[in-house]
């Protein structure tokens, strides 16, 4: 919890240093519309100049610019994808990326958890094999070569799930909540849809979010079935599972709640590391399959070194992270009744 | 009560020539080779020898709770006369190579068969008070699991009795009890007035030494008249009359309703067995969790949790040896209150013989998994025959003594014993023949057996 605060400034420092490394030119880059040309170019510059202490100190400097950070201005995106301020472009964008991870961590937790459990359980059986074996497969191949396995399989072979995007372009036609691209008022698709009572339209939105979260979850589920399954084992062997049998409790129970329980807690700690690894991979899978989220606005400002971009998907990236292990600590103590704040 | 001991024919455990090796990356163990032991009803049982003999896994073979990697090579342990890890002994002998997937198979289906039994019929108490418990639940619920599981009857009547009962008929026990005290009268007005469940609430709390009698009164006249649903009543009635969680248990809804009232229940019996114990504020400490317990406290809700069901047979694997001196004073005081008020059996396991001398009816000597003697605890103190023991006795610090220490020598190996006898590279007194042939239990007085070739057998 205490850990949060300077998380995040150690952060921005970072960001700001990057900024900073080719002098000032970056900062104006981020702040400064490039259609702007002449007189009307030269007084924004003027403008900026005086909003961030330019003159000044670097240090100095980075108090201005944080300040502007809080106050929610992070510059300006200039893509093909979407041009105009960076909070705007997460607002888009965003959502569809969080369903995405939100679809894949709710995937990651129901499998895994099970089958490490079942691994563990089952240790050195046919079964135990042949989950390793499959989930290091997945583990060891890249995401976009998942990505267009599941493509090739699902959509051109058999044909039963779409390719690509959020949706169906001809369902969506004429919707009086749906304009370029965006629905509104949530930008997730599907929940739109279901708010609205469109329910041709949030199965299809559904459906597009099926290979996306899947491709995304099988390459970091592996590294959670083994984890799982490695704390299981060593749960089964403490003393309190043994004195739970020695009580005559069922072994289910023993499994279920005395060893599965504890077995748990260093896997919250460590689902912290998941989400970082599923946000290195919404970069790729959003790519692979069109959808477009945060990841595909960051790969058009990554292609297009648009500063604002970079620093606006640097700096979400970095918060989601300390959100999430603020989320997981707090998650922790919850289970653990060893841990009080 | 001795004499009832000894007229008691069938021994509660009986161990015929157990052989249990560990499968290891490094080696096969031989943890036990040929142990030949029984533990008799009503006794205490003390077991001593060197940390590494195989003591705990003598106990835990009993109770089955045993690795996956614990074969079973031979001989039997007969509990109750039923033969439990048989499967495991049977699949070591038909299986050409050992594989521990296969053991544990075989193991699951053991420890089905006996989840029936354990914490029931016979119970465990570990060595680790820090670690036998699970730091995620609470003590109360640690505790209740054994009565949930085991005895929801008694649960169900309990909580229907306090339904049941009028105030005219607290008032009616509170004056039994001031008359006659606890005795067949209180039961007979019980069972006349079908309030059964109210005994032992009624008994826990007229023990209470630390309460003043109007106290006691008071909260025995409180055990009436609680409401109840009529569900939960029907659901109880039925749990009561057969001692079982009956299928309707297992229904989501219905299942919570009625876990939750007997758990509810085994809570409090839970707070009244630590009160009985002489534990302060035992409605507070079953909400605790382990973390917030001293060593001593959990050794004592984990010995509570062994015994609340009133066990046949009790194995206490080196109760104290993981604490304080004070404490293992006073832990040891309780396994002795215990045995004075439970009429139960008890395996006493421990590396320290003056513990022993204290609690035991009897006592066996191990030495790298074997018994090497035993006998009346007399006649092991007063005449040790085994060399090893004698080296035992000798090896007692006059005060205060602790551990088996400065005995000269190793422990063998236990991937590759002697072949003969396993005493044979440290004994003073080794013949030829030791070292060619395990020696057998000889006779040597009353009840008293040592396995060594100076008493018997073909000397050379
Ligand atoms: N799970 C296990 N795997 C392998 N070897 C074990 C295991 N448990 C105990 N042993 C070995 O078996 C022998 C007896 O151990 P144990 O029964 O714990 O002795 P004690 O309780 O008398 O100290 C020791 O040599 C120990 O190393
Ligand atoms: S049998 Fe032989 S070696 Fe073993 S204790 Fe007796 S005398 Fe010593
Ligand atoms: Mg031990």
């Amino acid at each position: 919890m205490l850990l949060f605060i300077p998380t995040l400034i150690g952060l921005t420092v970072i960001v700001f240093t990057l900024l900073h490394i080719g002098g000032t030119t970056k900062l104006l880059a981020m702040y400064l519309s490039p259609r702007l040309t002449g007189a009307a170019r030269a007084h924004v510059i003027a403008e900026l100049d005086a909003k961030f202490h330019l003159n000044q100190p670097v240090y100095v400097q980075y108090f201005y610019w944080l300040i502007q950070i809080l106050e929610g201005n992070w510059g300006i995106t200039n893509t093909p994808l979407y041009s105009g301020p960076v909070t705007q472009a997460i607002a888009i964008f965003f959502p569809n990326t969080l369903i995405l991870t939100i679809f894949a961590a709710i995937i990651i937790w129901l499998v895994s958890i099970p089958l490490g459990v079942h691994t563990a359980v089952n240790r050195d059986k046919p079964s135990d094999n042949a989950i390793r074996v499959a989930s290091l497969t997945f583990y060891a191949m890249p995401w976009y070569l998942i990505g267009v396995v599941l493509i090739i399989i699902f959509a051109v072979y058999f044909r039963i799930l779409p390719i690509a995007g959020t949706v169906n372009p001809s369902l969506v036609v004429g919707l009086s909540w749906y304009h370029n691209g965006i629905s509104y008022p949530t930008h997730i698709l599907l929940i739109d849809a279901l708010l609205h009572g469109d329910f041709k339209v949030a199965w299809n939105a559904f459906l597009h979010l099926i290979m996306p979260s899947v491709t995304l979850s099988l390459g970091v589920m592996a590294a959670l079935i083994r984890l799982m399954r490695g704390t299981m084992l060593e749960t089964m062997d403490q003393d309190f599972v043994n004195f739970a049998r020695a009580k005559g409790v069922p072994e289910k129970v023993v499994i279920n709640l005395h060893a599965k329980n504890n077995a748990l807690l260093p896997v919250v700690t460590n689902f912290g590391y998941l989400v970082a690894g599923l946000l290195g991979g919404v970069v790729v899978i959003e790519d692979v399959f069109s959808y477009p989220g945060i990841g595909m606005w960051l790969t058009s400002a990554m292609l297009n070194n648009d500063m604002g971009g970079i620093m606006g998907g640097t700096l979400l990236f970095g918060l989601i992270l300390v959100t999430t292990s603020l989320f997981l600590d707090i998650l922790y103590a919850k289970i653990d009744p060893r841990i009080r704040y | 009560m001795m004499e009832n001991r000894k007229h008691d024919s069938s021994p509660i455990v009986k161990i015929e020539n157990l052989h249990l090796h560990y499968y290891t990356r490094r080696g096969i163990y031989k943890a036990l080779n040929g142990v030949n032991l029984e533990i008799r009803r009503g006794e205490v049982l003390g077991v001593a020898g060197e940390s590494g003999c195989g003591k705990s896994t003598l106990g835990r073979a009993i109770m089955g709770i045993i690795p996956r990697n614990a074969a079973i090579v031979e001989g039997k342990i007969l509990v109750d006369g039923v033969d439990y890890l048989k499967p495991l002994r049977e699949y070591f002998k038909k299986a050409k190579k050992f594989k521990p997937t296969k053991n544990q198979d075989l193991l699951k289906k053991v420890n089905e068969e006996m989840s029936k039994i354990r914490g029931q019929k016979i119970s465990m108490v570990f060595q680790e008070p820090m670690t036998t418990l699970n730091p995620l639940l609470t003590v109360g619920y640690q505790i209740s699991e054994v009565l949930f599981y085991h005895n929801p009857g008694l649960l169900a009547s309990r909580r229907l009795a306090r339904a049941r009962a009028t105030k005219e008929d607290t008032k009616n026990i509170v004056k039994i009890l001031k008359e006659e005290g606890e005795g067949e009268r209180l039961r007979q007005y019980l069972k006349n007035r079908n309030i059964m469940g109210l005994e032992d609430q009624i008994i826990s709390i007229w023990r209470r030494k630390e309460l003043h009698d109007l106290k006691k009164e008071q909260m025995i006249l409180e055990l009436c008249c609680e409401p109840i649903s009529s569900m939960a009543r029907g659901y109880l009635e039925q749990i009561e009359k057969t001692n079982s969680l009956p299928k309707f248990s297992k229904l989501p809804i219905v299942g919570r309703i009625v876990k939750r009232e007997l758990l509810k229940e085994a809570f409090k019996k839970s707070a009244e067995f630590l009160g009985l114990l002489g534990i302060p504020d035992p409605d507070k400490v079953v909400y605790m969790y382990p973390h917030e317990l001293s060593g001593g406290q959990r050794q004592r809700i984990v010995i509570t949790t062994a015994m609340i069901n009133n066990p046949n047979l009790v194995i206490l694997d080196e109760p104290t040896s993981a604490l304080d001196v004070t404490i293992q004073a006073q832990i040891l005081e309780l396994v002795k209150e215990l045995k004075e008020k439970i009429n139960s059996t008890y395996m006493f396991i421990s590396h320290d013989l003056s513990v022993l001398s204290e609690v035991s009816d009897r006592i066996a000597i191990m030495y790298a998994g074997q018994v090497v003697e035993v006998g009346p605890k007399s006649a092991i103190f007063n005449s040790p025959k085994h060399p090893y023991t004698q080296m035992l006795m000798e090896a007692i610090p006059t005060i205060e003594a602790h551990e088996l220490k400065g005995i000269k020598g190793e422990v063998p190996d236990m991937r590759n014993p002697p072949k003969g006898c396993m005493f044979y590279p440290r004994c003073p007194y080794a013949m030829p023949i030791c070292k060619e042939k395990r020696p057998p239990l000889f006779k040597v007085g009353e009840d008293h057996y040592v396995a060594c070739y100076l008493y018997g057998g073909e000397k050379k």
